[in-house]
């Protein structure tokens, strides 16, 4: 079983992250350009205040994605190209092919991170102050929301195009709405009030206070309790509706 | 528990569609059973209920004693076939190695890669990516990846289809080996020379349902006519020697002699005849009734030669 895992997991490295530059290089390069970007077009130059919103909220927007394409997108992909039908023959425990894909995404993740958090320090004097357990905590759990409501995309959508355009509407959407780009103070009260239900706000939210400001953990158990919440739900849904064949 | 499958009245629909019709049969271990029919006409979805890929709308399947439609014994049964489907679509990405190694992996046994390239003729092309290879070449590496495991059920989806001769020969002697080491094989084809040469027993489908079956010698001797001489000769009238050979009928110059005996004895005695009666051979033909005459006897169709 860990062999299975093991030996999947480095074959998705090498055939979609080793053998495909293009991508790999479009992967890194997208949130550098994205903070390059918006560092100056929401100020008049590098200046910690818009750039230090801009990393978590980057990092965020990309935890969404990865949940969205890199698992949705890509399972609903597997299914069109007969890939999946072909696993389904074998003795792999399916919980085995997805947690080796979620751990390719999450890889992919943190070199995006890494990358981003490097540029941030070194140009634009962005510093991560948190807790680096309380980070890594509020990374995971947002990731499993993002992969979890991802992967009823991949269970919902018949084919590759469908899916890219449920994840298209809303992943380009929600970015903004959610904090990740810009913030939503400059909306109406009413208008921020509701984007806070949305789980892609109360996570890159909870994560920017935390990674970005310092703030503990602790403080941010009801958005917590309900990322949770988001997770189980996504889960089920998905556990109910995900077709291999 | 002699048969490794036994398939009973087995009903698939799709919608309005019923592509599977009542059909049942049984396959013994250890023989290679072949499932006849043109395209369209049942053989993918009835080997589908077979592996678990489809649920049978009524009528029901057992493989090594187990239900492939129950989870649990599905998943017993998962090690013990392999499979090789029409349309296996592997990682663009991957090489032949890396496909190898990582199925051995999810059957959990020690990779054999090179060895089994090299059973499927792609022992040079190891470190050939899936996008570079022709689709007869990608399917030799699906029968590996089918192989690899020693399952005791192999099912062959079309397994020729898109092949070269090469390809189709390897398969062939794949599968002639095989049945040597006592699996037993479900295959579909819609190519007659292969059921012919493979099979220890065809089904011939049509339109969902089994129209035929048997050996295929006990088809042609059943269904495939009878065996003919035609002959073109100046001055040539079959006498009354040639007589008990069977029936005579004339078109144009040539007369046709329907038997059924050995058709290559009935040849040299007409010859003889000719030639004793000093009658000059323009044309001669023999016809010894095959698995295609059978087939298109009992279904009323040519078989199309297109994959």
């Amino acid at each position: 079983m860990l062999r299975m895992f093991l030996v999947q997991t480095k074959m998705n490295f090498v055939w979609y992250f080793r053998r495909d530059g293009e991508m790999m290089f479009w992967t890194l390069a997208m949130p550098v350009f994205f903070l390059v970007l918006f560092s100056f077009a929401f100020s008049t130059g590098p200046n910690s205040g818009s750039s230090s919103f801009l990393v978590p909220g980057i990092i965020g927007a990309q935890v969404l994605s990865s949940g969205f394409w890199g698992v949705g997108v890509m399972l609903a992909t597997f299914r069109e190209k007969h890939l999946l039908r072909r696993v389904y023959l074998t003795p792999m425990p399916p919980a085995v092919f997805f947690a080796s894909l979620v751990v390719y995404r999450v890889a992919l993740l943190v070199a995006q991170a890494t990358i981003l958090v490097t540029v941030g320090a070194l140009v634009f004097h962005v510093h991560i102050i948190g807790n680096p357990l309380e980070i890594v905590a509020i990374l995971l759990l947002g990731t499993a929301t993002f992969v979890s409501l991802g992967t009823i995309i991949g269970a919902l959508a018949r084919t590759t195009e469908s899916a890219n355009n449920i994840a298209s509407i809303l992943t380009v959407p929600l970015a903004f709405l959610s904090d990740a780009y810009v913030p939503i103070d400059r909306f109406p009260h009413a208008v921020s009030s509701a984007l806070r239900l949305l789980p892609s706000t109360q996570f890159i939210d909870t994560f920017r206070d935390v990674s970005v400001y310092g703030q503990s953990l602790a403080h941010y158990g009801a958005w917590i309790a309900l990322l949770v919440l988001w997770t189980i739900a996504g889960t089920a849904i998905s556990a109910r509706t995900f077709r291999w064949i | 528990m002699n048969d490794a499958i036994v398939v009973e009245r087995l009903v698939k629909r799709f919608g309005p569609l019923t592509a599977v019709d009542d059909l049942s049969f049984a396959v013994p271990r250890g023989t290679i059973f072949g499932l006849l029919g043109r395209n369209g006409a049942g053989k993918t979805t009835t080997l589908e209920c077979c592996i678990g890929l489809g649920k049978p709308t009524s009528g029901s399947v057992r493989v090594l004693d187990l239900d492939p439609t129950r989870p649990r014994e599905l998943a017993q049964l998962r090690p013990r076939i392999g499979v090789q489907l029409q349309a296996t679509s592997l990682p663009e990405k991957a090489n032949v190695r890396e496909v190898l190694e990582l199925y051995a992996a999810y059957y959990a046994i020690a990779p054999r890669a090179a060895e089994m390239a090299a059973r499927v003729g792609l022992d040079d092309k190891l470190d050939r990516q899936i996008a570079q290879m022709s689709g007869g070449e990608q399917q030799r590496l699906a029968l590996a990846l089918a192989l690899q495991h020693d399952p005791e059920v192999l099912f062959l989806d079309e397994p020729t289809a898109g092949m070269d001769a090469f390809g189709r020969r390897i398969l062939w002697a794949e599968v002639e080996r095989l049945r040597d080491a006592g699996k037993t094989i479900v295959l579909t084809t819609h190519y007659i020379e292969e059921a012919e040469r493979l099979c220890d027993r065809i089904c011939m489908i049509q339109r969902g349902a089994i129209v035929a079956d048997g050996t295929p010698a006990d088809l042609v001797a059943r269904y495939g006519g009878d065996a003919s001489v035609t002959i073109a000769a100046d001055g040539f009238t079959p006498g009354a020697d040639l007589q008990h050979l069977g029936t005579w009928t004339k078109t144009g110059e040539k007369w046709k002699l329907a038997t059924r005996g050995e058709p290559g004895l009935a040849l040299a005695a007409v010859v003889t005849g000719a030639n004793a009666a000093g009658a000059k051979i323009t044309s001669l033909d023999m016809h010894r009734p095959a698995l295609e005459d059978a087939f298109i006897a009992i279904t009323g169709e040519t078989i199309e030669e297109t994959g």
